[in-house]
């Protein structure tokens, strides 16, 4: 029995849309809200929306693609994936032996409690001003929420599967690999997201200190010379940029993870 | 085929000292299926890690072929009490199963065709591509005991390994151990608190005293090699022995 194939597909689709419309019904609304009660404004702060999303194509074009928003992107991953690769390695080494936990831990939730943008004009002294020293920037703040996730994730193996891997041999890179990293892999996520938003923030922050290029340094130009619908343009696109890199990580945090969320699903835990 | 000699463990740690077991000796010999019987917290878990390589004894040692053994040995496996947790959440039925044997560097091909051939032998042959928590209990249990057959051992280890699921399902269980045994000839320590699960399944029991634990009686099962749930357990010997185990036990929980 079952349903025609036809219908299934035209079922799967319509959940698809449905879902569709369901993400990008408020976001809608509030688009709509703005634009009416903006709509006759005449504070020169609060342009129109209208007027936003008119200058919005002349601003931002491939040439400024190209020149502000391409930097800004290459230096945020730099920075994230340095973050990411030291973050998971130091977090791995910490979180595996107790007396290097014992050691650690109080430095790191000082360092960890030290607001990032605080470290700029440090890093500025260190690193120069140049793509450098907003790498450094972004990595220096995105590595903790990373670093201490993974600590918390190697230190809860569970001792049954960790005994299980012990049992068969399982040692060294394999161990690390197939059983201690998969099994802390639910935290090193919850961390990679919290650092992508930092990342996010960092990256603008850095440009708004000494850039000649970069959107945050280019929304900075805009405000400087009152072109405020041209301003008002960079701070959607930095939006559209954020909401665009968080669902790319909710699509591979589908991948890896799926099989955290099935068993969180089964409800079927241990005996 | 393994020996353990005066064995003793004791637990020590947050300022509490347990003495868990305080003298055990006993040899399984090779192709043998031993049951240990003991009341709970009795230091069963406790010696059979120590067998097996994953805790070391305070004095004592064990012997596995003639060579002691002083981690776990590439010639035993092990299947635990937590089944559930004993699974790799993250890969697939026949990951789990074949993890061991990447371990073991065989071929490819070599791994493949003893994944298959485990899981055809405990009936779970189109379950390789399933999640072990998209299985029941019982499927779970299977798993398991299908890794620790693709690992080829010599020994196999086994701790109260179907505590946990219901009464139907455990005496397919039982029955598969059987059989697996006979057809495979590996020797098996079979650990449980089941008293008619130890004179079923075992060619000989061991009666564990209560903590800390010496070996109070060694009984040898002489019923026919050919069991079933249906006659064996109505066998007049089996209701003998059983209650001769049930007596010891009971002694033994009572501390004398
Ligand atoms: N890691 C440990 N640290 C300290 N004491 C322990 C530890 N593991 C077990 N014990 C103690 O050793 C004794 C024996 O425990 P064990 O788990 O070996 O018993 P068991 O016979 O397997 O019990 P059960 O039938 O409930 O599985 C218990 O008193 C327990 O409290
Ligand atoms: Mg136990």
């Amino acid at each position: 029995m079952g349903v025609p194939p036809a219908r299934r597909t035209s079922g799967m689709w319509g959940k698809a849309l449905l879902r569709l419309v369901f993400a990008l019904a408020l976001p809608a609304v509030l688009v709509a809200l703005w634009w009416a009660a903006s709509a006759g404004s005449t504070n020169v702060y609060w342009p129109p929306l209208r007027t936003v999303f008119g200058v919005f194509p002349d601003v931002w074009t491939g040439e400024r693609l190209r020149g502000d928003v391409l930097p800004s992107v290459l230096r945020l991953a730099a920075g994230y994936t340095a973050a990411a690769v030291a973050g998971v390695a130091l977090g791995t080494v910490i979180g595996s032996w107790r007396r290097v936990r014992a050691l650690c831990e109080p430095v790191l939730e000082f360092l960890r409690a030290v607001p990032p943008p605080v470290l700029v004009p440090v890093i500025m002294l260190f690193a120069g001003i140049g793509d450098t020293m907003k790498i450094a920037v972004i990595a220096s703040g995105c590595v903790w929420p990373v670093l201490l996730n993974t600590v918390e994730g190697v230190r809860a193996v569970d001792p049954v599967l960790a005994e299980t891997a012990r049992s068969y041999g399982i040692t060294g890179v394999a161990r690390l690999r197939d059983v201690v990293l998969r099994s802390a892999s639910p935290q090193i996520f919850a961390g990679l997201r919290q650092a992508l938003s930092i990342g996010i923030i960092l990256m603008v922050i850095s440009e708004m200190f000494a850039a000649g290029n970069g959107l945050g340094f280019t929304i900075v130009q805009f405000q400087r010379g009152f072109a405020i619908p041209d301003m008002w343009t960079g701070i959607l696109l930095l939006g559209l940029l954020g909401f665009l890199l968080s669902v790319l990580f909710g699509l591979a945090e589908r991948r890896v993870l799926g099989w955290y969320h099935g068993l969180r699903a089964s409800g079927r835990r241990s005996p | 085929m393994l020996d353990v000699q005066g064995l003793h463990k004791v637990y020590e740690g947050s300022g509490r000292r347990t003495e868990a077991v305080r003298d055990l000796t006993f040899s399984v010999a090779a192709g043998e299926l031993v049951c240990l019987v003991g009341p709970s917290g009795c230091g069963k878990t406790t010696l059979l890690k120590c067998v097996g390589g994953l805790l070391a004894p305070t004095a004592g040692e064990v012997r596995l072929a003639g060579r002691p053994v002083d981690g776990p040995p590439p010639g035993m496996a092990f299947v635990f009490q937590e089944y559930g947790r004993s699974l790799f959440p993250w890969m697939r039925v026949g990951q789990n199963v074949e993890l061991p044997l990447k371990q073991k560097r065989l071929s490819r091909q070599r791994r493949r065709a003893l994944v298959a051939d485990a899981l055809e032998s405990v009936g779970l042959a189109d379950a390789a591509g399933a999640y072990p928590w998209q299985l029941s209990g019982g499927m779970q249990q299977r798993v398991a005991i299908a890794r620790a057959l693709a690992y080829e051992p010599e020994v196999l280890l086994m701790d109260e390994p179907f505590a946990a699921v219901d009464a139907q399902t455990r005496a397919e269980l039982e029955d598969l151990v059987r059989r697996l045994w006979r057809e495979r000839g590996i020797t098996i320590l079979f650990v449980t608190h089941d008293i008619d699960e130890a004179v079923y399944l075992g060619e000989r029991v061991l009666v564990l005293s209560a903590s800390p634990t010496v070996v109070r009686e060694q009984l040898k099962v002489d019923l026919p090699d050919q069991r079933d749930q249906l006659h064996t357990r109505v066998n007049p010997r089996f209701a003998e022995l059983r209650t001769r185990v049930y007596e010891q036990v009971q002694a033994a929980k009572r501390g004398r």
